[in-house]
């Protein structure tokens, strides 16, 4: 009811579907021209359009990160939905660095198929930044030969630029690589590790599908820490079919054990057309009930914390210092590529799938190369999407939405409605809200500040998901804010 | 509720259980929509049929039919008796509709009627028929109007005898009298109208139709000589309907040199002809071009056409004493079309005719604008539909659950779905409908006296001491088998009725007349009764005079705060148990939220009933695996689209099917 005579007016007065800038000058003429819509909006995007860090420009600007799709398992795990290629049993030479002979065409294709389509990608701006980010994703990306992740690599450093510093992440799993693999990755520049161990349970390892068991997990470890990978992260899945409070507190335990720098600890999924789907009904036996698959969120929640790491992200856990800087990109709403089968790309300001089925995906790449594709750079922004997206991707993290950047960049009527909206769960204690300088406002203050537009502007800093309750009810709590951006 | 999906034919179209049949209502009401259009090819355009089949047909020459040539006359029996498939069988005859096409039971052209196979609507259709009357074979024209059986209908039932002179009384040979036999048989009684007995569907096995004749002979006192036996479905013995209607009722008594008087039956508004008035002459002639006044509302108009149901609107430029038709007068909305006004030529003085007694509205509810759609379209869907169905009564109220909406009187519970069920297939409204309530009259300390059409409106903390309360009552026909009097017996008087008699139709069947609470038939009353006599029980009402009853408001209250949607009105003896009942439902239909929902039923600040729905703990924590943002954002964009479907009071979000599942607690 308030957003309707407070903020529909930011959006009629100016059309929503705007030519963004490509400029920040091109701002200043565009107000310059039309003095009289000084709409909140307008002041505020003239004032920040200088500032890079603008709401309303961070997705426009050339991507830093790119996320790199190799999309080869040994097989398909009952849980996942990912697009992958299960090269069943043949590859598990693959393990070693020594038979490269043995190399698996199928990998070798794609490959070649991947770094055509990386040269054929247009820049997005001359002369373009080069890359601080890259994400080997998958799939099982340690299934790779290192010579082909070399050639992966060359290429886009040779058209992107690459940073001498560049945070290189690689998903790894148990089971697909020794050291003497493990070191010439290193030597490429890989420099961070993700280990999928999902579970340290035998029982349930085999319940996933899982091509290793835990002493796979164990010798992995060993490789990784003696080849001396510093930043290194583990992924553990919750609410596992069978999975008991006693295992799951197990699996923590011995995952902060084994000191990685990182933890990622996903709720199970299930999706749809996977194995798990035909089998199990979320919150039915043997999956957990809904508390009980809350009280392993909060589990996870408090021994890694009381382990000394930061839950920055609802399933993101570090040792300080060790955030995992590809993934800020996307809470931060930056743009980034997208290379490889079904993976996704947000480059001026459009997101983009690739293909998820490898036919598909090649002619795509073929298509790319023959300038089919119309890669229109000029997009327009639809506000009201970029305020969603602003929103739901960083209350996903513990820093959670920067309101003043917020205000600037979308106008004060906007901010003041969101703030209204979650007026209720400030009070409940599932969201907190802090000042500029970190100090916590009350949910008295808060709710005294609703009634003030212009003393809230001013004071407030930030509003996250308190954890572990406002994380745990996020999808909830976020499409309030759908409801108040676009009604 | 559910009685009248019971009480719905569409039961045995589907062969559906009747319990799978009444909670899954919707979704089978959905699918048979889409059955029937597929199969009969049905458009609503069918209704509104504006071709005239004069380029057809020969034009017709009304001024050969003076009223002695001209029969009036009414099919009217108990629900299912085949009123409108013997309708079918005398249009062949006569070669009004061609045999073989068009749908079965053709009068009963509304969606609703098709996909329930009830008639809602009386349909008049002319007829013209050669008969060797008094030694001379003579043409003349007959008007049949075929009527609903339904108990919620019988004010079509009583308009469409004031346009007649005699009426078919159908009587299933197996079934034999039933409830709607005797109301309708004594509504063509007191109208003085000649009732010829038609014993129908004699094919079946079971028919037997002497004792049909004998119940008719003890209850109604018609010589069993006098009974037609036929068949709509083999046609056996149709050929004497015709020639006992010719022979037994009389010609339209009007006068045809006096100034022109007619009666308006009935209107609609058609998108392209716009109002159609069915209209009876009644004494003297209406010819196209004249000026004509409305007694009613002193408005005159011009007749742009007039002409016969024939059954599509034919033009004949004339209607003459006795003859019933329709006439097209420029009239901009229905709302001009006061049924049972008297139209004369503009410029004469004429008597008046006695017209109707308005129709008495039984049920009230309230409909709300569903799934976001706005207020503006149901407004205007409702102002439309009210112009083809004059009998509900409508005004603006507000609810702070459901936003600004209407309350609705109705004729009964089968008229309210039927109307709920015409907004959603014809004008595609969606709406939530609130507990129905009946008017009820609440006096207070200093005298003054409320009639309350919504429970709302009842202060749940009165300030002023309430004295009195009355309640509305029917007086009940029951006839049953005479094994089941015991049980029905037990019915009656947990439903605070009162016998007024128990006499036996022959040796199996018994007639009971009871006194009930309107109130405790709105609901579930007629589906009750069918199932303790296995379907055997048939149960008619007309309405009777208020009575005093200790009645008491109930507040449905979520988290403390009263949903003012929700309120009913009990009997203070039943408070106890319609509060569970109510807030067993709701706490099946209202998902775990962020916080704890506390639902209470509450008489004034008296808790009597107490139910929690405990705090939702976790979402799906889908990951935006490699910045697939777009997946995770259409989650979402899903989640706020649910919520905008809910309803909010307070800070519970209330799905809409709550509110129409409450519909269904007694
Ligand atoms: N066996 C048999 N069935 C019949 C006969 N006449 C009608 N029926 C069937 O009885 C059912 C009801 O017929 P309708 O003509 O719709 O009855 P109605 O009296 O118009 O019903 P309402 O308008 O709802 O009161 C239909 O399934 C008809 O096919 C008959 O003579 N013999
Ligand atoms: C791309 S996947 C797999 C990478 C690698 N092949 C591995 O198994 O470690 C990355 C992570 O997502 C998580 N994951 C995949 N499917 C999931 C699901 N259905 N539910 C929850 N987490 C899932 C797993 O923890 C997995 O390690
Ligand atoms: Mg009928």
């Amino acid at each position: 009811m308030f957003l309707k005579s407070t903020f529909s007016p930011i959006f009629t007065a100016i059309p929503t579907r705007i030519k963004p800038p490509k400029h920040s000058r091109a701002v200043i003429t565009d107000a310059a021209i039309q003095p009289s819509l000084q709409t909140v909006r307008q002041n505020a995007s003239t004032d920040t359009a200088a500032n890079p860090s603008s709401l309303l420009l961070v997705h426009k600007l050339p991507p830093t990160s790119a996320y790199i799709h190799l999309p080869f398992c040994r097989k398909r795990c009952h849980y996942c939905d990912f697009p992958i290629i299960a090269l069943g049993s043949s590859s598990s030479s693959s393990t070693t660095t020594t038979n490269s002979d043995c190399d698996d065409p199928r990998i070798l294709n794609y490959v070649e198929t991947l770094c055509r389509e990386m040269k054929a990608t247009k820049l997005s701006s001359d002369p373009n930044p080069p890359l601080e980010t890259v994400f080997f994703g998958g799939g099982t990306p340690s299934l790779v030969p290192p010579k082909l992740v070399s050639l992966v690599l060359d290429t886009l450093s040779s058209k992107f630029g690459l940073c001498a510093n560049a945070e290189i992440s690689m998903e790894m799993d148990p089971g697909t690589f020794d050291g003497v693999k493990m070191k010439r990755l290193l030597e490429l520049g890989v420099n961070r590790v993700s280990l999928g161990v999902q579970a340290f349970q035998e029982e349930l390892l085999k319940a996933c599908g899982r091509a290793h068991g835990v002493k796979e997990i164990h010798e992995a470890v060993e490789i990784v820490k003696s080849c001396g990978v510093e930043n290194w992260s583990v992924d553990l899945i919750s609410s596992l079919p069978h999975q008991t409070p006693d295992m799951w507190e197990e699996s923590l335990k011995l995952a902060i054990q084994i000191q990685p720098t990182h933890v990622s600890v996903y709720d199970l999924q299930v999706e749809q057309g996977t194995k798990f789907e035909t089998l199990y009904t979320p919150g039915e036996f043997p999956l957990p009930s809904e508390n009980q698959s809350a009280e392993f969120y909060k589990i996870a929640s408090r021994m890694l914390r009381d382990a000394g790491y930061d839950h920055y992200e609802i399933s993101s856990y570090c040792k300080k210092g060790y955030q995992c800087k590809h993934n800020l990109t996307y809470w931060k709403n930056k743009s980034f590529y997208g290379f490889g089968l079904g993976s996704a790309s947000f480059v001026g300001g459009v997101r983009f799938s690739r293909p998820r089925r490898l036919k598909d995906y090649m002619c795509y790449v073929q298509n790319l190369e023959d300038g089919l594709l119309d890669c229109s750079e000029d997009s327009f922004t639809d506000y009201k999407d970029l305020a969603v997206d602003v929103v739901m991707l960083s209350l996903r993290t513990a820093r959670g939405l920067d309101l003043k950047s917020f205000g600037e960049a979308f106008g004060g009527s906007l901010l003041l409605s969101i703030c209204e909206v979650y007026g209720p769960y400030v009070e409940s204690g599932h969201m907190t809200c802090s000042d500029e300088k970190g100090r916590n406002i009350t949910s008295d203050e808060f709710s005294f500040l609703l009634s003030d537009e212009h003393k809230m502007n001013k004071v407030v800093g930030f509003l996250r998901l308190s954890d572990p309750d406002g994380f745990l009810l996020s999808n909830e709590l976020i499409s309030l804010a759908f409801g108040v951006i676009s009604p | 509720m559910s009685s009248l999906y019971r009480a719905s034919k569409a039961l045995k179209l589907c062969r559906a259980a009747p319990t799978a049949f009444s909670s899954n209502y919707y979704t089978t009401r959905l699918s048979s929509t889409s059955y029937l259009d597929s199969i009969l090819g049905w458009t609503q355009s069918a209704f509104f049929a504006t071709h005239s089949s004069q380029n057809v047909k020969p034009s017709i020459d009304l001024c050969q039919y003076a009223s002695d040539r001209i029969r009036n006359f009414s099919i009217i029996a108990h629900v299912d008796h085949g009123k409108s498939t013997l309708a079918d069988r005398l249009l062949e005859l006569t070669g009004t509709i061609r045999k073989g096409h068009g749908q079965p039971q053709y009068l009963d052209k509304l969606q609703v009627e098709r996909e329930r196979g009830i008639t809602v609507k009386a349909q008049t259709a002319t007829m013209f028929h050669k008969h060797n009357f008094l030694g001379t074979d003579t043409e003349f024209l007959l008007n049949l109007v075929d009527t609903p059986g339904h108990v919620d209908f019988s004010y079509e039932v009583s308009r469409s005898l004031a346009a007649c002179q005699g009426a078919l009384l159908v009587v299933d040979a197996a079934q034999g009298v039933q409830a709607q036999t005797v109301a309708n048989f004594y509504l063509a009684f007191e109208s003085n109208l000649t009732i010829i007995p038609v014993i129908n569907k004699i094919d079946q096995p079971t028919a037997d139709p002497d004792r049909i004749k004998a119940q008719l002979k003890s209850m109604f006192d018609l010589d069993p000589s006098e009974a037609l036996l036929t068949s709509a479905k083999t046609g056996q013995g149709l050929e004497q309907v015709l020639p006992s209607v010719i022979e037994r009722i009389p010609p339209p008594p009007g006068k045809s040199n006096s100034p022109l008087r007619m009666l308006l039956l009935d209107a609609y508004y058609d998108e392209y002809k716009g109002v159609i008035c069915h209209v009876a002459v009644v004494d003297g002639a209406l010819r196209k071009g004249e000026k004509i006044s409305s007694a009613g509302t002193g408005q005159s108009y011009e007749v742009l056409d007039v002409g016969i149901m024939h059954p599509e609107l034919t033009p004949t430029g004339v209607l003459l004493t006795g003859q019933v038709g329709y006439i097209v007068s420029g009239m901009r909305s229905t709302k001009e079309a006061r049924v049972g006004d008297t139209l004369y030529h503009t410029r004469s003085t004429v008597e008046p005719l006695p017209g109707f007694k308005p129709a008495k509205h039984m049920v009230f509810s309230g409909l709300y604008p569903a799934d976001g759609s706005d207020f503006e379209a149901l407004n205007h869907a409702i102002e439309r539909l009210t112009c083809n169905d004059a009998s509900v009564s409508v005004t603006k109220e507000s609810s702070s659950a459901l936003g600004m909406g209407f309350r609705c009187g109705f004729l009964g519970l089968l008229h309210m779905d039927v109307f709920h069920q015409r907004l959603e297939q014809e004008y595609g409204a969606h709406v939530i409908s609130t507990v129905p309530t009946v008017p009820y009259i609440f006096e207070y300390a200093d005298g003054s006296k409320k009639h309350i059409h919504n429970p709302a409106t009842l202060p749940s903390n009165p300030k002023q001491r309430v004295t009195a309360c009355w309640e509305p009552t029917v007086l009940a026909t029951i006839i049953i088998p005479s094994e089941y009097v015991g049980s029905v017996i037990t019915l009656c008087s947990e439903r605070r009725g009162e016998q007024l008699e128990y006499s036996f139709i022959d040796s199996q069947r018994a007639f009971m007349k009871y006194r009930l609470p309107l109130r405790e038939i709105v609901v579930d009353f007629y589906n009750e009764l069918k199932s303790i006599t296995s379907g055997y029980a048939s149960f008619d009402y007309e309405d009777a005079d208020y009575q005093a009853s200790d009645l008491v408001k109930l507040d449905i209250l979520l988290n403390g705060q009263p949903v003012d949607a929700m309120a009913t009105i009990v009997h203070r003896l039943k408070a106890q148990r319609v509060g569970r009942e109510l807030v067993e439902k709701l706490k099946k239909f209202i998902d775990r939220q962020m916080f704890e929902i506390t639902i209470q039923a509450a008489i004034g600040s008296k808790v009597i009933a107490r139910e929690t729905v405990s705090a939702m703990r976790k979402n799906v924590l889908a990951k935006c695996y490699g910045g697939d943002v777009t997946r995770k954002r259409k989650l979402l964009e899903k989640q706020k689209e649910g919520k905008k479907r809910m309803k909010r009071v307070g800070s519970v979000d209330i799905p809409q099917e709550a509110f129409n599942e409450l519909l269904k607690v007694s």
